[in-house]
């Protein structure tokens, strides 16, 4: 029996599609019960209609389709024409505009510092009082002079032709600006403060013991940046105070005590130390160059420093052999061996003659 | 007749007990969620629960309106799809 019952090759198929059908009916009414189920037990809880906001909420978020708003009813540019107030000055400024003018007009960020010491160093240049030198030389990062671009662009017809406060904007636009230039060569009357003839030789002095001061061909103004600045040679420098009456003398006074005597202590070390100055070259440390002086090499050194390398081999016991590159070797001893090495080392500059005028000023305080 | 209930009481429970049954519920259900069946279903049922109150609604109702709108909503691939695997489960377990 049960052998028949389940066999179903007597059974036809329509019997089989009825049976299928059945089956398909159970499974869906299977489904829907479970939905029921599970709806009564929501709306039991009490969760059924959580998910659901009601209709005040629903109209408060609604999209909104206006024009020159968006969907959530913003007016996007709706700050654009309105005006501030600064709490500063009590202007009215614009809202776009705001940002920097307040920067500038609090006296904070990056550009105030900068146009603040710009229009001092201008001021005083006119005043021909010495211009904050130090501080410019912090904050110059470029070859400018002490008017800025800007304004000189904008102040132009504001100014007198003569005046100092003449463009920087000179410098690197020979052509455009012929008009507004003195064309003289030479004639270092132009602003940026480094025109020589408006310093006195003791501003002049100071001015190129602590600055490059290379005067550029373009601008005729004296280059701001620090001794050391890359964009001149110690060539340049030395010309500049060999050509610009009073300071040269006494800027670049180890230069002629190094040429000329063999040793000299103190122009030893105030040469060494202007080598390690103008070559910027790190192998010496300070130690070393204090020490250099109690060397015991000095005897030895006593050479011209027109010899680089072999003098260098010669002084400081052979040990600032490779100084001549270098910067004399580490460690050189003896001020005299020392200063020597390193006298030749700025032979890569053609001549032992060095630069770092300001050095021996520094030192000569030291000392 | 008696045979066939015979036959039809036994197929239904070898499709137990080898599981398709539960596989076949399963693959419904998921069926009817992907093609909506279930949320529309749902929108129903609140109707009906609005109708009748929140508080009053029992299972019954809620079964009376529900299943015949239910089975009327099954999507016709969901149907042919499941009517096939039945098919072919009684194809394959029927002789035995």
């Amino acid at each position: 029996m049960k052998m028949e019952a389940m066999s179903l090759s007597g059974l036809d198929n329509t019997k089989l599609e009825a049976l299928a059908h059945d089956i398909y009916s159970d499974l869906v009414e299977d489904a829907c019960l479970g939905l029921c189920f599970e709806v009564h037990r929501a709306v039991k809880q009490g969760y059924f209609f959580l998910d659901e906001t009601d209709q005040d909420s629903m109209k408060d978020f609604e999209i909104v389709d206006q024009p020159g708003v968006d969907i959530f009813g913003q007016v996007y540019n709706q700050w654009k024409n309105k005006e501030c107030v600064c709490p500063n000055c009590s202007r009215s400024i614009a809202a776009s505009r705001f940002a920097p003018h307040l920067e500038k007009c609090l006296g904070m960020g990056r550009n105030s510092s900068r146009i603040a010491n710009r229009r001092i160093a201008s001021s005083n240049n006119m005043s021909k009082s010495e211009s904050d030198q130090e501080d410019n030389d912090d904050i110059n990062d470029n070859d400018w002079s002490y008017g800025s671009e800007k304004k000189a662009k904008k102040r132009k017809s504001d100014k007198n032709p003569n005046s100092p406060r003449r463009s920087k904007s000179l410098k690197h636009k020979n052509g455009e600006l012929n008009n507004n230039v003195n064309t003289d060569p030479y004639k270092y009357n132009y602003n940026s403060g480094i025109s020589y003839e408006t310093l006195g030789p003791e501003e002049l002095r100071s001015l190129l013991t602590t600055q490059c001061g290379v005067i550029s061909e373009h601008t005729k103004k004296m280059c701001t940046r620090s001794l050391r600045c890359p964009q001149h040679t110690d060539e340049q420098r030395r010309t500049v105070r060999v050509f610009l009456p009073g300071p040269s003398a006494s800027t670049l006074p180890d230069v002629d005590a190094v040429v000329e005597s063999d040793g000299y202590d103190v122009s030893d070390g105030q040469a060494l130390m202007n080598r390690l100055q103008w070559d910027g070259s790190s192998d010496i440390s300070p130690s070393d160059s204090a020490s250099s002086k109690a060397s015991t090499n000095n005897s030895d050194s006593k050479k011209p420093k027109k010899k680089k390398k072999p003098s260098l081999g010669l002084s400081s016991s052979g040990t600032g052999g490779t100084g001549g590159g270098t910067g004399g070797g580490p460690g050189t001893a003896g001020s005299g061996s020392s200063s020597q090495g390193v006298l030749s080392l700025p032979s890569r500059k053609k001549k032992p003659k060095l630069p770092a005028p300001p050095t021996p000023s520094i030192y000569d305080d030291m000392n | 007749m008696s045979k066939d209930l015979q036959m039809r009481a036994a197929i239904n429970q070898k499709l137990i007990e080898m599981g398709e049954r539960e596989r076949l519920k399963e693959l419904l259900r998921a069926k009817l969620i992907e093609c909506g069946w279930k949320d529309q279903l749902k929108a129903h049922c609140k109707d009906v629960i609005k109708e009748k109150g929140l508080e009053h609604v029992t299972v019954e109702d809620l079964v009376a309106e529900i299943t015949p709108k239910g089975r009327a909503l099954v999507p016709d691939s969901v149907k042919k799809e499941l009517l096939q695997r039945i098919r072919a489960f009684l194809a394959q377990h029927s002789t035995l």
